[in-house]
């Protein structure tokens, strides 16, 4: 699960590691108040989840309060849904470097990621300066070593104050990275500001889906979620993505259902989301389709090729969901797997034309989606 | 001969009273696997298809010598019961459960790497060597999808595993073994790491690996082979070409980051080392023929 900017600092926070002064708004008319007590100049932050927030227009830097309340005004007013905006004050920056902490899956540790070149994108600066990039393995059974902390700041070209200052920001971080069971804990920017201090002018934060329960606590409030068919989808805890192509997927399996996404684009279609009720979901057919629904799309594509989320009880959920929502689009249906010759019976009984082959199935949805567009 | 399972191999279930457990144990028997014990805390003294259950592996190997362990618990108790099963001298250990928290799985495949033990999974189907013997949880009664023959399989997916082994044994080609590595960011076992078994087998005349975007697992692959490690002609199929960048689509471990796992890059150190790449599940059996594999069985 991904955090919001706001919600990853108040995590550094809480572990002592320096934020700038904040406000977070949820409407134009708290603007006024948070430009007081955060004052000139400062900067506006929507809070999204998605990257590339600077280049989207999404972050704005303000002088004077008619340009602040002119800006937040039209960031809650875009299309996409800006549920909050962080007031933020403007930190005087002499330095921006790079901090995280993930999983190096080869070896089976921590992987701290840190450059002295921060405030970039890590994977452009990946593949362009390599060198730049320090990456340390950590044994989580034992956990950041102090010399290792060290090393990376001396490692960086920090004179001793600020590495002193680092290294107990590393332990701060990892600290972090461990109690919330995180994929990625990042920094990015840190700033070094211009009395050597540290504060983190950035945070992102993704929690591995399968520790949640370790963290009732924390959540993304689904109330900021605009969209109904995401907003449905979370609470079912079903993997859904939205695009604004034409075919709906209502799969089984996520290699499977990422594999039916590209032959969708090798076959000139368009993908209008991506849905996947297999594993724990595959008596979920009826939510699954309720979800398909919502979202505007021409035709909806059902394949699947299950063991445990069997193909009969899958047809019958496709055939019972079919009957109660009468779908305004047509459904082509591909079900293979355990118990698939009752399935084909299930769905033909149904008025269905059930196919059984994966790439057949994929050129009939393109086929269709065509047509309606006419 | 197959890899890693065959009829020889005697397998202890972890969480074989369960309903999953004991579900899969019968087809595993069924198949013709060498199912000798069981082990549930607080059930010894009953027995699963006759199996005996003991109250923990420990107890059980008191009675039986065994060479493999199947675990069939929950999620959350995985990283205990594999523990179990290291600790006990178990070197070959197939854990399936889909949704191990991401810390235990690093745990695994640190102390799986400590034991210099093969812990195959999690969120994996498992591993089966059709018409012989399994592991885990695959329909090996569809005939069209789980036939014996000459071609090895290693893949990240479950359901898409079942696409494209039906592809190929349309083309008239069948299956060694299939090893299911699982779809989570840390798998406990990678297909470079099962390479030299395949390379090994006298049945496997050639492998097909299914991957993904996301993570390095198949650029090791091509490693294996620039080295010379693995010889044999292989095939490639891998999903998610046209995913969006950056955005978790698929299994968890299917997401492009520090600038590795695009496919592309996938593709290319494949290629280079000699390795066939299909585009779409059905070009794979095409690949096989053209790399010149035999369809004896």
């Amino acid at each position: 699960m991904k955090m919001y900017e706001y919600q990853v600092k108040e995590l550094f926070k809480d572990a002592g590691i320096a934020i700038p002064k904040s406000t977070l708004i949820h409407r134009v008319d708290q603007a006024s108040e948070a430009f007081e007590a955060i004052g000139f100049p400062c900067v506006i932050k929507s809070q999204v989840l998605s990257g590339g927030r600077g280049k989207a227009g999404l972050i704005q830097f303000v002088r004077d309060e008619q340009k602040g309340i002119q800006e937040v005004t039209r960031l809650f007013s875009l299309p996409q849904k800006i549920s909050s905006l962080l007031i933020e004050e403007a930190v005087d920056i002499a330095h921006e470097v790079y901090a995280s902490f993930t999983i190096d899956p080869v070896s089976g540790s921590a992987l701290s990621i840190v450059s002295a070149t921060g405030g970039v994108d890590i994977e452009t600066l990946a593949v362009e300066q390599p060198h730049k990039i320090l990456q340390t393995k950590i044994d989580m059974n034992l956990g950041l070593q102090s010399y290792q902390a060290s090393h990376i700041a001396y490692e960086c070209g920090f004179d001793v104050e600020i590495a002193k200052k680092f290294t107990q920001l590393l332990h701060k971080l990892y600290g972090l990275f461990v109690k919330y069971d995180c994929e990625l804990l990042e920094i990015n920017p840190l700033f070094i500001t211009k009395s050597n201090e540290l504060v983190a002018g950035d945070g992102k934060c993704s929690i591995d889906d399968n520790s949640m329960f370790r963290h009732e606590d924390i959540s993304v409030p689904l109330a900021d979620i605009e969209n109904e068919a995401e907003r449905l989808a979370m609470e079912e805890g079903i993997p859904f993505i939205q695009f604004d192509g034409d075919i709906s997927l209502m799969c089984a399996g996520a290699g499977l259902t990422t594999t039916v996404y590209d032959l969708i684009h090798y076959e000139g279609g368009t993908v209008a989301n991506y849905l996947e009720f297999g594993g724990p979901h595959y008596k979920k057919a009826m939510k699954a389709m309720e979800i398909c629904l919502k979202v505007p799309s021409k035709v909806i594509l059902i394949v699947t090729f299950g063991t445990i989320a069997r193909a009969d009880v899958m047809a019958q959920g496709i055939v019972d969901a079919i009957s109660k929502l009468q779908p305004d689009r047509p459904i082509v249906t591909c079900i293979r797997g355990t118990n698939e010759i009752e399935a084909v019976e299930t769905l033909r009984k149904a008025g269905l034309n059930p196919l059984f082959d994966t790439e057949e199935a994929v050129r009939l949805a393109v086929a269709l989606a065509k047509e309606a567009k006419i | 001969m197959s890899i890693f399972i065959d009829r020889n191999t005697r397998v202890l279930v972890q969480g074989i009273t369960g309903s999953e457990g004991s579900f899969w144990t019968k087809h595993m028997i069924d198949l013709g696997t060498q199912v000798v014990c069981g082990v549930t805390p607080s059930k010894e003294g009953q027995s699963i298809h006759d199996i005996p259950v003991y109250h923990s592996v420990e107890r059980a190997l008191r009675y039986h010598q065994v060479d493999a362990s199947m675990i069939f618990v929950p999620p959350k108790l995985t990283k205990d019961a594999v523990f179990e099963a290291l600790s006990n001298g178990i070197k070959k250990i197939v854990t399936m459960a889909d949704g191990i928290p991401l810390f235990d799985m690093v745990a695994i495949r640190h102390a799986a790497l400590e034991h210099n033990a093969l812990v195959i999974g999690g969120n994996t189907s498992g591993v089966i060597s059709p018409e012989e013997a399994m592991m885990g949880s695959f329909p090996h009664w569809i005939e069209r999808v789980y036939k014996r023959g000459n071609i090895g399989v290693m893949t990240r997916s479950g359901s898409l595993t079942n696409e494209v082994t039906a592809m190929i044994v349309k083309q008239g080609y069948g299956v060694s073994t299939l090893i299911g590595v699982g779809g989570d960011p840390v798998p406990a076992t990678r297909f470079a790491e099962m390479l030299p078994y395949y390379q090994q087998d006298e049945q496997t005349e050639a492998v097909v690996i299914i991957g993904e975007l996301g993570g390095t697992m198949e650029e090791e692959v091509a490693e294996a082979m620039e080295k010379g490690i693995f010889t044999k002609p292989l095939v490639a199929f891998l999903g998610g070409r046209t995913a969006p960048k950056g955005q978790k689509m698929g299994h968890a471990g299917a997401i492009i980051t520090g600038g590795k796992g695009a496919v592309e890059d996938k593709i290319e150190a494949l290629t280079k080392a000699g390795a066939l790449v299909a585009d779409r599940p059905s070009k794979v059996g095409y690949l096989l023929e053209q790399l010149n594999v035999s369809k004896n069985r």
